[in-house]
């Protein structure tokens, strides 16, 4: 088991205090609760059950039917879960597992180590691995000395944090449905899939080998698929679901005034103005910097998220290591300071302008903050168009690089600080935007410095002060703010909410108070 | 339609209280959209510490999310429907009056290429066909005046073909014909004039489906993008804030729905009068053959 660090500590003190306002309850093991039926009003209608695949449309789904290696507490702590142990090698090479006894997954099939092995497997594979495949990429080999016990060997040095985020990401799935994973869950959570309707909702019965004592709390949960927010909110007010999950901001604040309990966890996400550094004006440095000081981060949290999540001018949450408050203050929003930076690029007025904000019409917050940015940008001689996209559409000029500048949130922002490269916009190589090579080799040197910094308190802070220095002057990606996903908003009678470092939803401690 | 006629027409159309009513409405969005640069109003004016207000002596309609005055983008996106409906309007005249011309004075392999081309535009929902084109043109005003545009070509070309058919065979067209007048001065200069009352009601109809239809491409996120003040866009956008501010979507839309009732009153009240004129003349045409 790892300490954590002062500076950890005192982060994870502050995730803590932003999401304590919030907790109206007290955890599942301080009440009697009752089972029952719990009803989940959900946004979003699944893409299918693999947990490799974790996006925010599953999130209500995946820790519901599955368990990681290991879990860590809303302030950062790694605790047990199907590994009971872990040893990090001196020399940081190598990590060994013990692995949980009397387990089973839902098909019967002992839980051992030949299903980490099989998961292990299907992360590595490019193919197969999806989201994990990039966190795979520190892992050298791994073997199976016995059931019990799992080796997982790098390829350098590792630091501990990332070892565990590896071991929290990985989520052991069935040997015999690995392979039909995407439309058979395969887990060992604590409820197994009764029936689905697409696009309509979802129904999970309890499952009655579930290893950890007294949980699940309720016999079934069910999934009910809204397509509005105010109709989710709707539904919760007259009593037809007992929470609602992954709802907006705006909608928590007023049903946490009408008396509703409201849950936000500390695994947010953050806002980043992306700006594709390798075209036109955004190719000089001093104009891109310039951004820094043209977000108007408190009107955008404000119109956007309803004034819940935090200014930030790095893309970190509280609990993240790197995460260092100074910066939203010395990058905050200053119209002389970006004109400066803007006449200091040398750039004509022809030359800053022409090019267009692209923009998720589907998102209503991405609409409203960018036209807030494109206020700023009006007030410091830049006007440009916004470019509305729909859905996929969107998501094909995200992904594909297909823009100047938009806004776009990036995960992972509480885990150890080179996991932000596995959104695109801050990938080190194979940047669908940027390309390449890629066009920022100090922010390559600074990700790579971090990954290694192994050593003292000291070396690790200095990797990531470099890292953060680099960002905001390399400026490519612009972070404006931390905002929550998955929100759950309970009624009163429900109980036992338990915070996910990722804010997926864990349903086997609530139940009814 | 001489000048004579419509002065006759606008004064029966004001004997009718709700076709007045109407008329008075659309002139005061027609006249607020056309002078609204005189206004001391701003759409694009944010200011985010007084986002969401009801209504006050300062915003008479309120503030929006971003601190905007809805009154102002209400004005200003009376233009943007106004200019919408006149726009498409005359798209779907252009085409659909001369096709549907050709189609009715021929009646041969022309009528049914021209009619089935037709046929073909109007078996595609509207809306449908309008995100189509949009898909392809792009998001703007241009783009979403030519998608209602063209979704209103049919109904244009239709009518157009069922007056020329009536009226072709009629005497005053036959001795046209026979004084040696060609197809394009019959078809233009001798039926057009007098098919032109159907003409008029199924503009204003178009109209008022244009500004809905606008109205509906911006609700769902396809239409003049923001922050240029558009209905629909503020219906759809203020949807999500009718807990807070429930003057942001109904205020808008009130004034839609008024616009859209306005132009469907006036279209009705046409219909009837032209439709009185004709069973005159046909009761005229009866009691002469008696004598």
């Amino acid at each position: 088991m790892t300490k954590l660090s002062r500076r950890q500590f005192c982060m994870t003190g502050l995730a803590l205090a932003g999401a304590m306002p919030l907790a109206g309850t007290l955890p599942a093991s301080a009440q009697q609760l009752k089972g029952g039926t719990l009803r989940v009003a959900v946004l979003s209608e699944l893409a299918n059950y693999d947990p490799q695949q974790l996006s925010t449309v599953n999130f209500h789904v995946i820790k519901n039917l599955y368990d990681s290696l290991i879990e860590y507490t809303p302030e950062g702590k790694p605790e047990p879960s199907l590994a009971t142990a872990w040893t990090i090698s001196p020399d940081k090479t190598s990590v060994s597992l013990t692995l949980r006894d009397g387990v089973t997954f839902h098909s019967g099939t002992p839980f051992k180590s030949d299903s980490v092995l099989a998961t292990l497997q299907k992360g590595a594979d490019p193919k197969r691995g999806k989201n994990v495949f990039s966190t795979m990429s520190i892992v050298k080999d791994w073997s199976a000395p016995d059931d019990r016990t799992v080796v997982i060997n790098f390829k350098a040095p590792v630091p501990e944090r990332q070892i565990l985020d590896l071991l929290q990401f990985l989520l052991p799935i069935d040997p015999k449905g690995i392979d039909t994973v995407e439309t058979v869950p395969a887990g060992t959570g604590p409820y197994t899939l009764v029936s689905r309707a697409v696009g309509q909702g979802l129904r999970l019965k309890a499952n009655p080998k579930y290893w950890r004592p007294n949980q699940p709390v309720t016999q079934d949960l069910v999934f009910t698929v809204f397509t509005e927010d105010a109709a989710a909110s709707a539904a919760l007010e007259s009593g037809a679901v007992d929470i609602v999950y992954g709802g907006s901001s705006r909608s928590a604040v007023r049903l946490k005034n009408a008396g509703y309990q409201v849950f936000a966890g500390p695994g947010p996400l953050v806002q980043v103005f992306r700006i594709n550094s390798t075209r036109g004006p955004f190719r000089n440095k001093s104009f891109r910097q310039a951004f820094n000081h043209l977000m108007d981060r408190a009107s955008i949290l404000r119109v956007g998220y309803a004034g819940m999540g935090q200014e930030v001018a790095l893309p970190w949450a509280p609990a993240s290591p790197a995460f260092d408050a100074a910066y939203t203050k010395t990058y905050g929003y200053d119209l002389e300071k970006a004109k400066k930076l803007i006449a200091a690029s040398g750039l004509s007025a022809d030359e800053i302008k022409g090019w267009k904000l692209l923009v998720n019409g589907s998102d209503e917050a991405s609409v409203s903050i960018s036209q807030i940015v494109q206020g700023s940008l009006q007030k410091a001689g830049i006007p440009v168009e916004l470019d509305m996209r729909q859905g996929a559409e969107y998501v094909t000029a995200l992904l594909g690089g297909d823009f100047a500048a938009t806004f776009g949130a990036v995960g992972n922002v509480q885990k150890f600080p080179s996991r932000v490269a596995t959104n695109s916009i801050y990938r080190t190589s194979g940047n669908p935007v940027l390309k390449d090579p890629h066009p920022h080799p100090d922010y390559v040197a600074a990700i790579a410095k971090v990954d290694a910094a192994t050593g003292s308190a000291a070396d690790v802070k200095a990797a990531y002060d470099n890292l953060n220095k680099v960002m905001v002057e390399e400026a490519f990606g612009v972070p404006t703010n931390s905002y929550d996903v998955g929100l759950i908003v309970a009624s009163e009678k429900i109980g036992g909410i338990t915070l996910d470092i990722d804010n997926l939803l864990v349903a086997r401690t609530i139940g009814f108070k | 339609m001489g000048f004579s006629e419509a002065r006759r027409l606008l004064r029966r159309l004001l004997a009718r209280r709700g076709a007045a009513l109407s008329l008075a409405f659309l002139a005061v969005v027609a006249l607020a959209a056309l002078f609204a640069g005189l206004m001391p109003l701003d759409p694009l004016r944010q200011n985010i510490a007084e986002s969401l207000k009801p209504p006050s002596p300062e915003a008479w309609f309120g503030t929006d999310e971003l601190g905007r005055d809805i009154l102002a983008r209400v004005v200003y996106g009376a233009r943007t429907s106004l200019v919408t409906a006149f726009g498409a309007v005359v798209i779907a005249a252009l085409i659909g009056v001369p096709v549907g011309l050709v189609a009715g004075f021929y009646g041969d392999w022309r009528d049914s290429i021209l009619m089935r081309c037709i046929d073909v535009l109007l078996a595609l929902p509207n809306i449908l066909f309008a995100m189509a084109l949009i898909a392809v043109l792009g998001r703007s005003q241009g783009a979403a005046l030519v998608a209602v545009g063209v979704a209103g070509i049919p109904g244009f070309a239709r009518i157009a073909r069922a007056q020329v058919m009536a009226l072709r065979q009629l005497d005053f067209v036959m001795a046209v014909r026979g004084f040696g007048g060609g197809p394009a001065y019959i078809m233009f200069r001798t039926i057009l004039p007098n098919a032109l009352s159907p003409l008029v009601v199924q503009a204003i109809v178009l109209a008022s489906i244009a500004i809905l239809l606008e109205a509906a491409l911006a609700f769902l996120g396809v239409g003049v993008p923001p922050p240029t003040p558009s209905w629909g866009e503020m219906l759809r956008t203020g949807k999500s804030y009718l807990y807070e501010a429930p003057s942001y979507a109904v205020l808008p839309g009130l004034v839609l729905t008024l616009t859209i009732l306005s132009f469907d009153t006036i279209g009705r009240a046409l219909t009837a009068i032209i439709d009185r004129d004709e069973t005159d003349a046909i009761h005229e045409t009866a009691g002469g053959g008696r004598r």
